[in-house]
């Protein structure tokens, strides 16, 4: 027993972590802490294009850029610190934020030499999780297969003057004693334009347009109540990020409140609030959106795409683009919503894209996209 | 056996000669009846007995009194506790916040403070309790302080006394010794603040000695003293009891069952298999009694919670770093011991139960790295925490250690001990740095007291808040705000459905559960008006964005704009959420009486009932191991 | 001695003057006696009670009373008035000795003066609203009431004790109107909007005390250095309203009442309505098409303000580019791009411009 309890012990051990390493799933681990890289020699091989892109995508994950950019092919165009930003972001982004949490491969073709997979990332971001759908080419060199990287080329602004009329609205509150009364300033005028309510695969979901109908600024909420026969709320929600919360004069935003897992079949009525508050606010910066169409995407999906240009002298960290779509009564049928993750520099263009419900997509006649957007220290 | 060999052949006897007839027939209970203790002792012992022959004037040749080691653990803890040390760790300001409200509420455990209001009888009370009677006297974070170091000197104490049942008193000592230095307690006490832990496996090994001696010699004084010292550790924490059970008391009452089958000791083998029984009822039954409120609480609401990430789960040879905190630092040089403690521990037939339950618990505390504890766990498992499964692995190793700790410093005198110290030292040293090194450390101390200040303001308590990147120091914001959170800091207490149905714990540290912890802090927020939660303070720009996009606006900054806070405007006050995990008065009443009486009497009945001098069972050293092993 | 006028004050029920069953520590664990006693000069007499202080003994009647009075309204949760009347009520019992005649109604803020009957020296109480007070006096000079003690409007309790308790009541009317709250609503009107301006005027005197007796209140509102409306209204119960239209153009609109010699002001802010007739125009440059709108003004004529949201979208056969441009200096513009053959139009709010057809770029 005195040989045989410790061999048996030891290989015991053994055999477990080796299950654990080859056999059996991982716990998933927090994320954005670094947990370093494994053991060397326990480490993924490059045997496959499948390995290959798993090990160079879990070196991403981990932030291990020197391991990562050693995995791609020779024919990569592209230098470390150009490689890494691409990953991390720049210009306070929403990639900047970002952090890759899981992943899918497929390949879409695969020779001996060469192979092209498809990759879904699933980024964890601050405002949820962001989805990239990205086709990578893998060659084989010497033993093991290496990822070829495309050049990638960072927007750059020209030196330029840009004339800016500053134009915003502070807020001084007064006193009782002056002419305007103890009360100050009444809240801003806001209307709701149209509203409706569908039922979807994943609840009810309550949607349409609201208006500033004043001269100032206003911060807008609009919640919903869901009501019952008897009277009595069902469920009560808010547009939460499905709005553009500062809306300047006259200016309009879709709202859409979803009410999860809930059906419109027991809702007799729908209780409307909006809320709005006097703010501060700038009517920069100016974000046009070019060249808007509905296309199918490479998934067969209906998006409607378009460009953001940034007709202001400053830079938008994160653009949100919020679209609205009408049947051809101009009633609203739906709203998406979608973020860019690439900052949005003066006087430049970034691509969008937000989906259209499948059910949805042969209904929609017009759309109109309103732009909210963050920026460092401008909250 | 061996050891009798080498003993006899260091006193001029011939080295080479057969001495097993002999050596057994010492060894047998008619001869144990005519030798007394210390001869018996000598006889049994090689390392005694070579000390006594070769070097009988030299101090470390004899067990170190217990007080002396008690000593060096207050010189060791004592400066870094007072220091406030874990002030910084994960939990301590979890267990402050626990504490204080015990001080204000005795006998009401329902706190409004967190998650819109949750029952502290979710977590076992002694060591809040107490914290909270001391704090009258020391204030919160010293009480804090106090009453860790009550555990931390409790603990070679109990590691002394527990080492005792397996190996001599010479070993036992250098074994407590030890463990004043172990890294897994220094990264449980000074990383991960956990209290509890610390102070219910110091009372629990003290306890199990009188299990031993109630199953061998059916003392009432052991079985009486067993008993309440189980409570009072199920009362610190119900963890340690529930794998206590089987990690720490199975290896027990094996080797209980073995000296009464070889008769070591005076019990028969079905009294030993009875008398554990009567133990384990009474025990049992008292802790069901001690943490009722507990158990009902449990029962009522089931840990049905999505699974929570934790590094601890994670596979060590796949993430280096993981490897290096909950591995590398915990064991520290006991690393170096791992195959002296297999191979000593299978030697013996009397420290095989040990090493199995060591070798079970090593596993366990390996989390990830092997599939075992999934498999035995099933869902536990991704409820559990494996760092403290360390920390219980290196405390079972201890009686072996303390062997060979005595055989090398019998080879090698001065320089064992100056190795040893160095070893010991060293493992310490590297947890203390480690603290400031590693990549999982609680962000910096963030001063927060404009935040507390902001909402005990002008009405600000109104209204319920939370904090986001602040970490640990949720719960200090929540200790001194009059305001209540619907965030919090302990994830078994959680019941609303936003948190729940996300694998992520608190609000606070959202970004580090990534979607699903995004998942659960947008489900708060949407939820912001049912709640009436109104005001979030952020301590990390991170979240800025999500906050502008869902309708907050930023109003205050406080500390060079190291900490903002943010509002939205059309939140309602907040309302007593109605709950159906309200304890009644009666549980209260339990709570607030059971648990620090059964300590108090535990404390009672060791000075009442003083220790009995128990025959040592010495280690049967291997016949074979006539050359000294050297690890 | 008997009581001699039931009608006008009423005599402490001798049980009252009775041994107190409780101590009489027992006030200071009355809540609400104690509320309505603080700060009063009784309080300063009782409220030692619990450090061993004993009423002196002309107090012991009355401090039995009120113990017993406090009792009932710890008990009750009677609003502090309740006491003022059961203390009249039960106190007037007990005072045959001596009388006193008050006036039935006060000016607010004059002094006033008590005829009293007796010879002999006496204390005289005073509660009423936000008041109590205790004073010495002499029966046969009689009470006099300084002119602070009555500042505030409302029904007072005077209280005359010597060897027993008698007590009257008067009410203290609002003095002449000293000042005239003015509310407005909205802060903020567009222009041309019937009934959207509405103001409340109140009276109030010199102790704001609100003065409901009726007065004429003339409002005046002026735009620039026209005159919007003037209108005099009759306060009912002290309140005077109006409700009016919006002028004609942009600015302030100053909003006076008018009472006697007291006026207040406020002032509103007239502001464009929505944009009217909005017109774009738009050309060719080298980076698409630069559209503007002609200054946009309101159906009135005035400038809609700068910051004003104006969203121009360009339509061609497969894409669509829009923008929403602020206003600045009455002018809206923006960049647009479209190779092709392009409709813009613009729109500000609910409210639609022209389209502006361009040919596609040759």
């Amino acid at each position: 027993m005195k040989f045989v309890l410790p061999i048996i012990l030891v290989a015991a051990t053994l055999v477990l972590m080796a299950l654990a390493i080859f056999g059996v799933g991982q716990s998933a681990g927090t994320v954005g802490i670094a947990t370093g890289s494994a053991v060397p020699g326990l480490g993924s091989k490059a045997d496959t294009s499948e390995q290959a892109l798993g090990s160079f995508l879990t070196d991403i994950r981990r932030r291990n850029w020197d391991r990562a950019y050693s995995a791609l092919s020779k024919t990569s165009s592209v230098d470390e610190p150009s490689f890494i930003q691409e990953w991390t972001g720049s210009n306070g982004s929403l990639r900047t934020f970002s952090t890759l949490e899981t992943y899918e491969a497929r390949p879409l073709h695969a020779t001996s030499d060469d192979a092209q997979m498809r990759v879904r990332m699933r980024w964890t971001t601050p405002v949820g999780p962001v989805e990239d759908v990205r086709d990578l080419n893998l060659k084989h060199e010497g033993d093991v297969w290496k990822v070829v990287w495309p050049k990638f080329t960072a927007p750059t602004v020209p030196a330029q003057v840009i004339p800016v009329n500053y134009l915003r609205w502070d807020l001084v509150n007064g006193g009782a004693d002056d002419g305007w009364g103890s009360r100050n300033v009444d809240a801003p005028r806001v209307r709701i334009i149209s509203m409706n309510a569908v039922d979807s695969s994943e609840g009810a979901v309550v949607m349409g347009e609201v208006v500033n109908e004043d001269t100032i600024p206003a911060f807008v909420n609009v919640n919903a109540t869901l009501v019952d026969g008897a009277g009595k709320a069902i469920d009560d929600e808010s547009s939460f990020d499905k709005i553009a919360h500062v809306l300047l004069p006259k200016q309009v935003s879709a709202y859409r409140i979803d009410f999860p897992n809930i059906g419109l079949k027991n809702v007799k009525n729908v209780r409307m609030d909006v809320k709005a508050t006097l703010v501060p606010a700038s009517a920069d910066p100016v974000i046009g959106v070019m060249d808007q169409k509905v296309d199918p995407d490479a998934q067969g999906k209906s998006v409607l795409r378009g460009q953001l240009l940034n007709e202001s002298g400053q830079t938008v960290n994160i653009p949100h683009v919020i679209a609205s779509f009408y049947d051809n009564n101009g009633r609203v049928i739906w709203v998406s919503d979608g973020y860019v993750d690439r900052a949005l520099l003066p006087q430049t263009s970034e691509p969008f894209a937000v989906e259209i419900p499948k059910t949805l997509a042969s209904k929609v006649q017009n759309f109109h996209v309103v732009v909210n957007q963050y920026s460092l220290g401008k909250s | 056996m061996a050891a009798l060999t080498v003993g006899l052949g260091r006193l001029g006897l011939p080295e080479r000669g057969n001495w097993r007839p002999i050596a057994t027939y010492i060894s047998s209970k008619p001869c144990r009846q005519i030798l007394n203790r210390s001869s018996m002792q000598l006889a049994l012992e090689p390392a005694s007995l070579s000390t006594a022959v070769s070097y009988p004037r030299e101090g470390y040749s004899r067990p170190i009194p217990l007080f002396a080691i008690v000593l060096v653990a207050l010189a060791v803890h004592g400066p870094l506790l007072l220091m406030q040390l874990p002030a910084g760790s994960f939990d301590t300001n979890f267990h402050i916040f626990f504490a204080s409200h015990y001080a204000h509420h005795w006998f009401d455990p329902w706190n409004e403070k967190w998650f819109a209001g949750f029952s502290q009888t979710t977590y076992p009370p002694l060591t809040h309790q107490w914290i909270a009677l001391l704090s009258n006297v020391f204030g919160l974070k010293m009480a804090y302080m106090v009453v860790q170091l009550i555990g931390v000197l409790l603990l070679p104490v109990g590691v002394f006394r527990f080492a005792r049942i397996w190996v001599d008193d010479r070993s036992a000592s250098h074994a407590a010794l030890g463990s004043v230095f172990l890294g897994a307690l220094a990264f449980l006490v000074y990383q991960a603040g956990q209290l509890a832990t610390v102070t219910s496996a110091a009372l629990y090994l003290n306890a199990l000695p009188y299990f031993y001696e109630w199953m061998t010699e059916a003392s009432g004084g052991s079985l009486i003293k067993g008993i309440v010292v189980s409570w009072t550790a199920a009362a610190a924490h119900h963890v340690t009891l529930i794998f206590g059970l089987v990690l720490f008391a199975g290896p027990v009452l094996w080797v209980a069952w073995l000296d009464a089958r070889d008769e070591r000791v005076p019990g028969s083998v079905a009294g030993v298999i009875s008398r554990a029984m009567i133990f384990a009822l009474l025990v049992g039954a008292g802790v069901a009694m001690v943490l009722a409120p507990y158990w009902l609480a449990l029962i009522q609401h089931p840990i049905h919670q999505i699974p929570i990430p934790h590094d601890s789960r994670a596979n060590f040879l796949l993430n280096s770093i993981t490897g290096i905190n909950y591995f590398v630092i915990p064991y520290g040089a006991l690393i170096l011991a791992l195959p002296f403690i297999v191979i000593r521990g299978a030697s013996s037939p009397r420290l095989r139960p040990l090493l199995i339950g060591f070798w079970i618990t090593f596993i366990f505390g390996l989390g990830g790295t092997t599939p075992l504890p999934r498999l035995l766990l099933g869902r536990a498992y991704e409820i559990l925490t494996f760092e403290r499964f360390t920390f219980w692995a290196t405390l079972m190793a201890m009686p072996i250690v303390g062997v060979l700790v005595v055989e090398l410093m019998d080879r090698f005198h001065a320089k064992a001990a100056a190795g040893l110290a160095l070893a010991a030292v060293t493992t310490l040293g590297a947890a203390l740095w480690w603290l400031a090194a590693n990549p999982f450390r609680p962000a910096g101390t963030t001063d927060v007291d404009p935040v507390i200040a902001f909402l005990n303001r002008d009405g600000h308590d109104a209204f319920r808040y939370i904090t986001l990147g602040f970490g640990s120091e949720l719960a200090k914001v929540s200790t001194y705000a009059n305001a209540g959170s619907v965030d919090g800091d302990y994830n078994s207490a959680r019941l609303l459905p936003e948190m729940t149905h996300y694998g992520s714990a608190q609000l606070t540290n959202a970004k580090f559960y990534g979607s699903s912890g995004m998942a659960a802090l947008r489900a708060m927020l949407s939820h912001a008006n049912r709640y009436g939660l109104k005001y979030i303070f952020v301590h990390d720009p991170y979240y800025e964005p999500l906050l502008t996009f869902v309708g907050w606006r930023k109003i205050e900054t406080f500390g060079s704009g190291q900490i903002t806070a943010w509002s939205k405007d059309d939140v309602p006050p907040a309302h007593k959420m109605e709950s159906d995990a309200v304890p009644a008065p009666w549980e209260g009443l339990l709570w607030g009486t059971v648990p620090m009486a059964v300590s108090l009497l535990a404390i009672f009945l060791e000075l009442l009932l003083p220790v009995r001098r128990r025959i040592p069972v010495p280690v049967e050293v291997p016949a074979r191991a006539e050359q000294p092993y050297v690890a | 001695m008997q009581p001699k006028n039931l009608s006008d004050h009423s005599v402490l029920d001798k049980s009252v003057l009775a041994p107190a069953a409780q101590p009489a520590s027992v006030l200071d664990d009355s809540v609400s006696a104690d509320a309505v006693l603080k700060d009063s000069v009784l309080k300063e007499d009782f409220a030692l009670k619990g450090r061993g202080f004993k009423p002196r003994r002309k107090y012991r009647k009355i401090d039995r009373g009120l113990s017993r009075c406090g009792r009932i309204l710890a008990a009750t949760r009677m609003q502090p008035w309740l006491l003022v009347w059961v203390l009249g009520a039960n106190l007037g019992q007990v005072c045959a000795a001596q009388d006193i005649h008050a006036p039935t109604s006060v000016p607010a803020g004059e002094d006033t003066h008590f005829t009293t009957t007796g010879s002999d020296k006496a204390t005289f109480y005073l509660v009423g609203p936000g008041v109590s007070s205790k004073s010495d006096v002499e029966l046969a000079q009689g009470v006099r009431i300084p002119a602070q003690s009555v500042r505030n409007a409302g029904n007072y309790l005077a209280i005359l004790c010597s060897d027993t308790c008698r007590s009257a009541t008067f009410y203290v009317t609002p003095a002449q109107p000293a000042t005239l709250t003015l509310r407005v609503h909205p802060s903020r009107v567009p222009v041309g909007q019937n009934d959207a301006v509405s103001g409340v005027a109140l009276p109030f005197d010199q102790f704001h005390n609100l003065v409901i007796a009726p007065y004429e209140v003339n409002f005046q509102l002026t735009s620039g250095n026209s005159s919007v409306m003037s209108r005099a209204v009759r306060t009912l119960s002290g309140i005077a309203w109006f409700r009016t239209s919006s002028g004609k153009n942009t600015g302030i609109l100053q909003v006076n009442a008018a009472l006697n010699a007291v006026t207040s002001r406020r002032a509103v802010q007239q502001v464009a309505s929505d944009p009217c007739n909005l017109r774009i125009k738009g050309q060719r440059t080298s980076k698409g098409i630069m559209v503007e709108t002609e200054p946009v003004r309101d159906c009135s004529g005035n400038p809609v303000p700068d910051g004003t949201i104006v969203t121009f979208t360009a339509s061609s056969e497969n894409t669509k580019s829009s923008v929403d441009a602020p206003i600045k200096r009455g002018i809206a513009r923006a960049q647009m791009e479209a190779p092709g053959a392009t409709t813009i139009s613009a729109a500000s709010g609910v409210v639609m411009g022209n389209d502006l057809r361009i040919g596609a770029q040759p």
